[in-house]
Order: C-alpha cells, then sequence, then structure tokens
C-alpha cells in the first residue's frame, strides 16, 4: 500500500462568487516553488491564470444511489486526475508535486473530497492535503447570511483567506474575521490583499502538522470564548451553524469512538459540516481527525504530541444539531468510550 | 480480495485505518499480528452490541474476515466494517439508529 506520504497532495480553493479565488492563485502560481503544480479550474475567469499545467473540468456529478449530496462522484474530476496521474507516470510532464482544484464560486467542496477518498485508482496516488477557502471582506457578512453554500464554503476549511482588505475598514475585517473563527475555530486565517500572502506558510508544513499545532496551542482553545454567540438577527435566513469544541483527559479507546462517531455520521452526517481533533487513544503519539460530512480523511498517526498537553481535543461544526444533543450522547457513552469530555465551548452562529 | 467470497474490496473504512497505512486493524489474515487483530474484533463486536441490543439486534464475528449481523427473527445479513454496519441495521429495524436518541441514550445509562 502506498502510504499518505508518498501521494501527490490536492490542494481544494474555494469561495464564494467574486470574493478572490483566481487572484490568489494568480499570485501563488507566480512562485518559483509552485511550477510542478498542475492546477484545475471551473471555468477560465476574468483574471487570467497563465500557467502550463491548466486544466479545465465541468462539474459532472454522478449522484449515488443513497441521494446524499456529499457522497457523489464527480466523473471529470477523477478523468482529469487520472489522466494527470498518467501523464506524470509517462514523464510527459515535469513531476508533479501538487494539484489545486478551483471549484465554482457556487460547489460544495465535499463530493472533490469523496471523489478522490471514495475513487478505487485515485485513493492510492492522490491525498487531500487542505481545504482553502477565500472570504471577501466586503461582502463576506452579506454571503454568510444569506448563501448557505457560503457558510459550508468557510465550515470545511483549513485555511481561510479573507480578502479584499485593502478596501474594507480595519473594523470590518475584524469583525469578519472574528465571526469566521467563530463559525470553524479549527481553521487558520489569514488576511491578504491581492491575493499576497506567505506560499511557503499556506503550503509549507502539511495541513496534518498544521492541524496538530492549531488544535493543541492551549492559548487558541482559551481564545474561542472572546467570541461567543452573536445576537440573532431575523434577517438571516440559515439554519444555525454551531461549533463545539470538547477535550477528553482520559485517552479514548479508538474503536468505541470510531462506533460512535460512525453511527453519528450514518444517522446525522449531512448536518455534522466539521468534524476535527486531535485524539489521545493511549499511544505515544496522537491521531488526527478530520472529517466533512459523511467523509473522513484517512486518520494520521502522529509520532509525537505537537506540545506538552496530551488531551485529546475534537471540534464539531454542526447545522441544526444541539451541542447539548452531542455532549449529553457523548457523557453517556463514556463508560463505553474509556474517557469523559471534560470542557467545551459552544459557539452559535446564526 | 475477501478470501472467504471472493469480494474485491476497494476501501478500507476510516476506523478500519487506526494509526497509519501500515497497521490497518482488519483488513488482514494470517499474518503476525492475527492475536491482536482478532481480540481487537471481538472488541468491537463487544462494543457495537451494548448499542445494538437496544434495537434487538446482535453482532457475531465471522471467521475474523466478516461480521454477521442478526435480528431477534431470524434474519440476518453480512456486514464488511462500521460502515455497512449501520445501513444494514436499519433495514433489518426498518428505523434509523442515531447516538443522540435519547431512548437509547436512556437504555445506555441503566448498564
Amino acid at each position: 500500500m502506498i502510504s499518505e506520504t508518498t501521494k501527490c497532495p490536492v490542494t481544494i480553493v474555494t469561495g464564494f462568487l467574486g470574493s478572490g479565488k483566481t487572484t490568489l492563485l494568480a499570485r501563488v502560481l507566480a512562485e518559483p516553488s509552485m511550477g510542478n503544480t498542475a492546477v484545475l479550474v471551473n471555468e477560465f475567469g476574468k483574471v487570467g491564470l497563465d500557467h502550463h499545467l491548466l486544466r479545465q473540468i465541468n462539474e459532472r456529478i454522478i449522484l449515488l444511489g443513497s441521494g446524499c449530496a456529499c457522497c457523489t462522484i464527480r466523473d471529470d474530476l477523477v478523468k482529469t486526475l487520472l489522466d494527470l496521474f498518467a501523464m506524470d507516470e509517462r514523464r510527459d510532464i515535469p513531476q508533479l508535486e501538487r494539484v489545486i482544484i478551483e471549484t465554482s464560486g457556487l460547489a460544495d467542496p465535499a463530493p472533490i473530497l469523496y471523489t478522490i477518498l471514495a475513487d478505487a485508482v485515485l485513493q492510492h496516488h492522490f491525498c487531500i492535503d487542505r481545504i482553502i477557502t477565500t472570504v471577501d471582506a466586503i461582502n463576506g457578512h452579506f454571503h454568510l447570511d444569506r448563501h448557505p453554500e457560503s457558510l459550508k464554503q468557510v465550515a470545511v476549511a483549513d485555511n481561510i483567506i479573507v480578502t479584499k482588505t485593502d478596501v474594507a475598514s480595519w473594523q470590518e475585517v475584524d469583525d469578519l474575521t472574528a465571526r469566521l473563527h467563530t463559525l470553524n475555530p479549527s481553521a487558520h486565517i489569514i488576511k491578504a490583499a491581492f491575493g499576497n500572502v506567505d506560499t511557503a506558510m499556506l503550503f509549507g508544513a502539511s495541513e496534518i502538522e498544521s492541524v496538530g499545532k492549531r488544535l493543541s496551542d492551549e492559548q487558541d482553545a482559551n481564545s474561542l470564548s472572546t467570541f461567543r454567540s452573536k445576537p440573532l438577527d431575523e434577517k438571516r435566513h440559515i439554519a444555525d451553524v454551531y461549533s463545539l469544541s470538547l477535550t477528553f483527559h482520559e485517552p479514548l479507546d479508538w474503536r468505541a469512538f470510531g462506533l460512535w462517531l460512525s453511527m453519528l455520521l450514518h444517522a446525522r452526517g449531512e448536518d455534522v459540516l466539521r468534524v476535527k481533533g486531535l485524539i489521545n487513544v493511549g499511544e505515544r503519539g496522537p491521531v488526527v481527525l478530520n472529517g466533512v460530512q459523511h467523509i473522513i480523511h484517512p486518520p494520521q498517526h502522529l509520532d509525537r504530541w505537537p506540545g506538552e498537553d496530551h488531551c485529546s481535543r475534537i471540534i464539531f461544526i454542526t447545522r441544526s444539531i444541539e451541542p447539548q444533543a452531542i455532549l449529553n450522547s457523548l457523557r453517556v457513552f463514556q463508560h463505553v468510550l474509556g474517557a469523559r469530555p471534560a470542557m467545551f465551548e459552544v459557539n452559535v452562529h446564526t | 480480495m475477501c478470501v472467504l467470497c471472493g469480494e474485491a474490496l476497494t476501501h478500507i473504512h476510516w476506523t478500519d485505518r487506526r494509526a497509519d497505512e501500515r497497521t490497518t486493524v482488519s483488513m488482514f489474515v494470517g499474518d503476525d499480528q492475527q492475536r491482536s487483530r482478532m481480540r481487537d474484533r471481538l472488541h468491537l463486536v463487544r462494543l457495537a452490541n451494548q448499542i445494538l441490543c437496544h434495537y434487538g439486534l446482535q453482532l457475531h464475528d465471522w471467521s475474523g474476515s466478516k461480521y454477521i449481523l442478526s435480528d431477534r427473527k431470524g434474519n440476518s445479513a453480512l456486514v464488511q466494517d462500521l460502515g455497512s454496519l449501520w445501513p444494514t441495521a436499519e433495514k433489518l429495524i426498518h428505523r434509523p439508529l442515531d447516538p443522540l436518541d435519547p431512548s437509547l441514550l436512556e437504555t445506555l445509562i441503566t448498564y
């Protein structure tokens, strides 16, 4: 079996219409270090991308029998990635180091994850590195209020880039950043104007290492309380989204946790927008858990803990599932799991 | 490939990929890890039955390769992993299984 480290990393760049995805890509691809990156775009937009490994994909979706929106195969993506892989194997192109997929503004990134993790061939040659979501500092609030697609794109992100910070006031940028942190406490938020981001920082360390560090950072965990519930605005039409941060001081029984989480995802997977965690399973290093709706990435084992704190930390971002219901369930399951959720933070995003 | 039924397995469920790609928990039969693998499978069966008994279902290990899920009416079905356990259970009892279900939690409290 091919290990995760030898697979070609795939980065998904998503964001609502006009939020600066292509500007970000144009800036990132100008870096010499990104030369051997293949870019798959959904459409050739106004901002021209000049790159030798540019491919267009059309969102052709095959809905599977279950009818679940996240568990769909992107037929176009399978074909394009297989073509790229074949070209790479034949040495028709310089050795492929990374693939970046730019989604359309209204796209749901979950089917892309499912396609790569479920396809019999792709799963052995490609791995999902991270999801980068761009949010427009001027229109970000409006999109989050009115468009569930935008909310989902933020919830599933590993990195959020707040764009157009040059034309927004610092107050607007700070308000939006606080809201994004409330919505997705596990994401790394970067502010950028004209797509100016530190490419080495964005693509340098693998997301697995980064998430381990972020989740184990005690200061970060404490900062959650700064962004507590926002008042309900009647003009908003989107169902409540909650983020729930849990800590377990004792090691968790991996089998029992897998049993509980797989059951939860089967029953409520469409409403579990994101689950991300660092889990102490009683071994030398933690296990990094990363999932979007029904789709869980292959859990990664770290050789050692990123910090001194060896508690399990799990963040759930849910839609229409009361955090208290998850907490009650985990408390009842504690004798099965071997550990009790000791502390939690809840953020309500309405 | 399953050696018993000849089924091609193209996907390993995430719960069977506990630590890293080198040690999948329940896929390889007959290697050095056989004893701990069987212990792990039986541990899973014991844990799953604590939940499934609420729904009148029972899980058994089958030759260290598959699981058999049965109800009290004599119906049974083969299960490969936790990914197929819950949909199969739902088909047998004709209602969803939910870990947030208050009646399930009430049953579990009594243990």
